[in-house]
Order: structure tokens, then sequence, then C-alpha cells
């Protein structure tokens, strides 16, 4: 463990800090007696994607759900460490959670569309931070539909139930719906889960195609679909990141048996 | 007999999948039990509904048309000339001022139970929710009287008045809106309420814009539910409020009495008049009808109100 977290931190020393959008420090984190993450040591760059990976119950959507302090709800959970986002601890006192969430956008695992029309899932971002301009919001809504590659199969129907859209249709309806709030980092976990492949690719397409204005942290459990879109790659096992590096280096040259194990098996 | 040894023809020959004939037969039995059980238990539940309808038509049909339901009673005794307007409008007093006590604090207590209570309080009110729902109606009534009623209590001088009996059935109420709110609550997808937050919504602002609405058929049910348990009750209106048998003048003090339908079919019954007995069961048509046309009425809002919150 350590040895890697070492590695992680002169990695970052190497690299310029400015390019650095996340960084994650000595992260414990328990749900009450169950210490669960222990000391993760990581960082995101700006505009890249990185894929989290690691075999059920190892703590990759706890971990997900540390960047954006959606654990700040969980009963009995507790966190020491830091993570930086953007050179700012968001868990010091000062940080404000609302701003925090608009800032660091999430998409779930399975599809959660609001029971609402298909245009107020992503205006409801808008109008919760207190946008009430019209005609602003009908723009947003249109150019995130847009972004998300939904606008056309739904321009005509943008004030029928989101719930009356296919699974992939709904999980893009989630993606126009998180990067309404205009985030810098989006956080997907499983994003594609439950789709078919067809519905699979598009997200996927649309992940490489979001890098251009978004940090992107995507949980998969899918090896291939990981090296194809990302630039970073971690692993995880039993709370514990074991290895963390580029892509490339990730899936050709594993430095931990365990990470090569877990690739080789599911190759 | 040829179709369950049907598997030795499938699949992998060595791997036998061994079949238990007896069990195979008995089980079909028990199922046919079950369903046996429940239809028994439906036909027992449901005859006591059919032959209070029934006995209440064959008996009240006679004074069944719209004078009885839009004029006071007059007569000797008092009831066995004119209708039951009063205690049709006393039944409106009173579930209006109920509901103005319990479905702010019923909705508003099952939200907060559901939504940003911490467990252990959680649990702690919860029982205590559960303890009001199991205290007899005549104990209502007797705090009620003590209340609203007496100058003794806490400084009310109600008298026997709708506003007394209102607020007590809203203390019956309220627990059972909480209750049935917090049930309706729970059943939403905890999917919605992390979306929202994820976005940075506050805790309020997801209950308002996303739970409230997704539970919205849920907590009419619970409001529904609340005031078909006060419109049955007459316990609890015996301390407080008694019977008018003339329209009020005021909410409290002398006049402020209400008349009240289930009320009027406990007096009467208990009045020497063939008459008034007769009325009575006019009455409990009345009664079951107002019943039903709530539940209906109830179910259409519920659902335009979802149609209508969708668009939003
Ligand atoms: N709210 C909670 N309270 C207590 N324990 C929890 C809670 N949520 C998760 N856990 C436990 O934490 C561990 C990690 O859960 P987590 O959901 O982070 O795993 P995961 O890596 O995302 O798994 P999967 O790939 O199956 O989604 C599991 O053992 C789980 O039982
Ligand atoms: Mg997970």
């Amino acid at each position: 463990m350590t040895d890697i977290n070492k590695n992680n931190i002169d990695n970052i020393t190497e690299n310029n800090k400015d390019e650095i959008k996340i960084e994650v420090k000595n992260l414990n984190f328990n749900y009450g007696d169950y210490h669960l993450l222990k000391d993760i040591n990581l960082f995101f760059k700006k505009n890249s994607v990185c894929t989290i990976l690691g075999p059920s119950g190892c703590g990759k959507s706890s971990f997900l759900r540390t960047l954006n302090r959606m654990n700040d709800y969980t009963e009995g959970s507790k966190l020491t460490g830091e993570v930086l986002l953007d050179g700012k601890n968001i868990y010091s006192k000062s940080v404000d959670v609302v701003e925090l969430r608009r800032n660091v956008g999430m998409v779930f695992q399975s599809p959660n569309p609001f029971p609402k029309t298909i245009f107020e899932n992503v205006a409801f971002g808008l109008k919760i931070h207190g946008i009430k301009n019209k005609q602003f919001i009908e723009e947003r809504v249109e150019k995130c539909l847009k972004y998300a590659g939904l606008f056309d199969e739904v321009k005509d129907k943008l004030h029928k139930n989101a719930f009356s859209l296919s699974g992939g249709q709904q999980q893009r309806l989630c993606i126009a719906r998180a990067i309404a709030t205009n985030p810098s980092v989006l956080l997907m976990d499983e994003p594609t889960a439950y789709l078919d492949p067809a519905a699979t690719a598009t997200i996927l397409d649309l992940i490489a195609d979001f890098k251009k204005f978004y940090t992107i942290i995507i949980v998969s459990h899918n090896i291939q679909q990981a090296g194809r879109i990302s630039d970073y790659s971690g692993f995880f096992l039993d709370g514990e990141l074991i290895e963390f590096s580029k892509s490339g280096d990730f899936f050709t040259r594993p430095k931990d048996k365990r990470t090569e194990n877990f690739i080789t098996n599911r190759f | 007999m040829a179709e369950t040894d049907n598997h030795k023809k499938t699949g992998d020959p060595n791997n036998y999948f061994p079949v238990n004939k007896s069990y195979i037969k008995r089980k079909k039995i028990y199922n046919r039990i079950a369903y046996g059980f429940a239809a028994s238990a439906f036909i027992l539940g449901a005859f006591p509904v059919f032959h209070i309808i029934y006995s209440a038509l064959i008996i009240g049909y006679k004074y069944l048309n719209w004078r009885f339901v839009s004029t006071l009673p007059t007569g000797f005794p008092i009831g066995a000339k004119g209708g039951i307007l009063n205690a049709i409008v006393g039944d409106l007093y009173l579930v209006v001022i109920a509901s103005c006590l319990a479905v702010p604090l019923g909705i508003g207590s099952g939200l907060y139970l559901s939504l940003f209570g911490k467990q252990r309080t959680n649990s702690v009110i919860r029982l205590l929710n559960e303890l009001m729902i199991g205290i007899p109606s005549v104990v209502w009534g007797i705090m009620g009287f003590y209340i609203f009623s007496t100058n003794a209590g806490l400084g009310f001088h109600f008298g026997f008045s709708a506003l007394a009996g209102g607020l007590t059935l809203g203390f019956i109420m309220t627990p059972i809106v909480t209750l049935l709110t917090e049930q309706a609550v729970h059943r939403i997808p905890a999917s919605y309420i992390e979306g929202a937050l994820a976005m940075g919504a506050t805790k309020w602002q997801a209950t308002k814009s996303v739970i409230v609405k997704a539970a919205m058929g849920g907590i009419f049910t619970a409001v529904l539910l609340g005031v078909l348990n006060i419109i049955g009750q007459t316990a609890p209106l015996l301390f407080t409020n008694y019977y008018n048998t003339g329209l009020p003048t005021g909410i409290t003090g002398p006049g402020g009495a209400v008349g009240d339908i289930a009320m009027l079919i406990f007096i009467y019954i208990h009045e020497p008049s063939h008459i008034l007995h007769y009325k009575a069961e006019t009455a409990v048509v009345v009664l079951l009808f107002f019943v039903f046309a709530l539940d209906i009425g109830m179910r259409l809002i519920s659902w335009l109100t979802v149609k209508i919150f969708e668009m939003f």
C-alpha cells in the first residue's frame, strides 16, 4: 500500500500542480466501525478521464461519494484526510456544499430521472440555484440535451414525462441534467451498468467527447471500456488503492500482481 | 408421471436432478389451500360491508330524498320531521377544523420523520406516534374536554363547540396522517432525493420539488384515511361538542356546537321512536355516500394534482 501511495505523491510533484483538479490525501472512510477506505492517495488531472476499477464491494461507490460529499447523509459515517478541489479542501468548514455539488456533477448507476417532464428534469438544476430567466433556461436545456446527444430524439416531446424514455435515453437525460449546472467535474458510477451495448457505446462516445469540458471520474466494471476511454486508471481492493497510473501502463504493465490478476481474469 | 420424468432426457445426463413427486403434489395442494383461505377471508371481511349497505337501504330508503339532506330536523321527538342538514353542515365544520390542525402537522411530521431527523430520535417519535394511534377515542374525548371545553384546562374556554370537537378530532387524525405520509415518502426511491441533492439542492428543495410531488398520491391517501377515520367518531364529540339540532351561530361558546352524522345515528337509535330508528338508517346511507364521494373525489383531485405537478 504505502509504496504505491508514495509513487502517487511523487507523480504529483513531477507533474505541473496547475493541471491537478482533485487531489485526495490520506483519505480514510468509515461506516460506523467498519473501516472501508484505507489511506487513499491519488489525484485527478484537469480534463482527463479516470476509471476506478475493482471487484464488487471494494468501496468504489463509497469513494466516489466522498468526492461530492454525498456521504454526509450516511449516518455513522466518518471521514479523515483531505480532498482538495482546485487546491481547496472540500471538507473544510468554509466550503459551501451546495456550490460544491453544483461544481461536481454526479451520474448514478441506474438512471434516476425525476418524475417530471424531460424539460423540467434538466431545468431543475438551474431552478434550484435561483435562475429564473425563462429564455436562459430554455436555451440551456436545449444545449445540455444536445451535448448529451438526446435532443433530436426528444425535441418533440420535451413536456412529456421522463419515464416515457428508454433506459439509455433516461441515462443520457441524467447526464444532461448533471451538466446543466455547468460543473467542472463529472462523477459517474457505472453509468452504463444497465444499458445494452448500443446505448453503452453512445454514452462512452459522449464521455470521450466530454473531456474537453470536464474532469471525469468513472466507476466501471468493464475493463475493455476503461481501457478504451480513460487516461488514468485506479484499482481498488478491499478499500485500498492497489494501483493508480496512466491507463497505458496500467493495462500493459501493471506494477502489482493483484492488478494483473484482476485485469487478466476479466479480459 | 411422464412429465416429472422429463428431466432424464434433458440437460447433462450425468447431472441427476432429484424430483420429489409427492412434494410436487403437496405443493399444489398447499397452493389451493392458501388460495381458499384468502378467498374466504375476503368474503368474511366484505360480508359486513355489504350487509350494512343492504340493511341500511332496505330500512332507510323511505326517507331517502332531497329534503332529507336539505332541511333541518323538526317535530317531536326532534327529527321526527325534516332532515339532517344540521349534521351534514356540522360534519363539514368538524372536518375542516380537524384538517386545519392535522394536515399541516401530520404531513409536516411525516416528512420530517422520513427525511430529516436522526435515527434514534425518529424511532422515539415513531413509537409515540403509534401509541397515539392506539389511544381509545374516548380518552381523546376526555382530554379534549379538559383542554378545550372546561375553564380548568389550558385556558381555552371553547365550551361544547365545533372548535373544541374539531381540534380533538384533529388530534386523533394527526398521528394517522403522520404515519401514512411517512410511509408514502418511504416508498419513493432513495435515488430521487440523492439525484436532487447531488445537483446541489438543499434538503428542503429536494423535498418540496421532488419528494412531495412524487409522494403526492400517497399523501392524499393519508389525508383521506385521516378524514374517513374522524367522520365516524362519536366518543370524542360526546365530551367536546355533543350535538346541535340546529345550525351553529359560531364555532365557540354557546351556539358553537354542531350536529354530526355519526352522533345523530347514535342519538336517534337511543330514542324510543320508530321514525327516528328508520331515519338513523337513512343517515347511515347518507354517511356511506359521503365516504364514497370523498374517496372518489380525493382520488380525482390526487390524480389531477399529480398530472398538473408533472408539468413543473
Ligand atoms: N450505507 C452503508 N452503511 C454501511 N455499510 C455500507 C454502506 N454502503 C456501503 N457499505 C459497505 O461498504 C462496502 C463497499 O460498498 P460500495 O458500495 O462502496 O462498493 P462498490 O465497490 O461500489 O461495489 P459495487 O461494484 O458492487 O457497486 C460494502 O461492503 C458495503 O456493504
Ligand atoms: Mg457501487
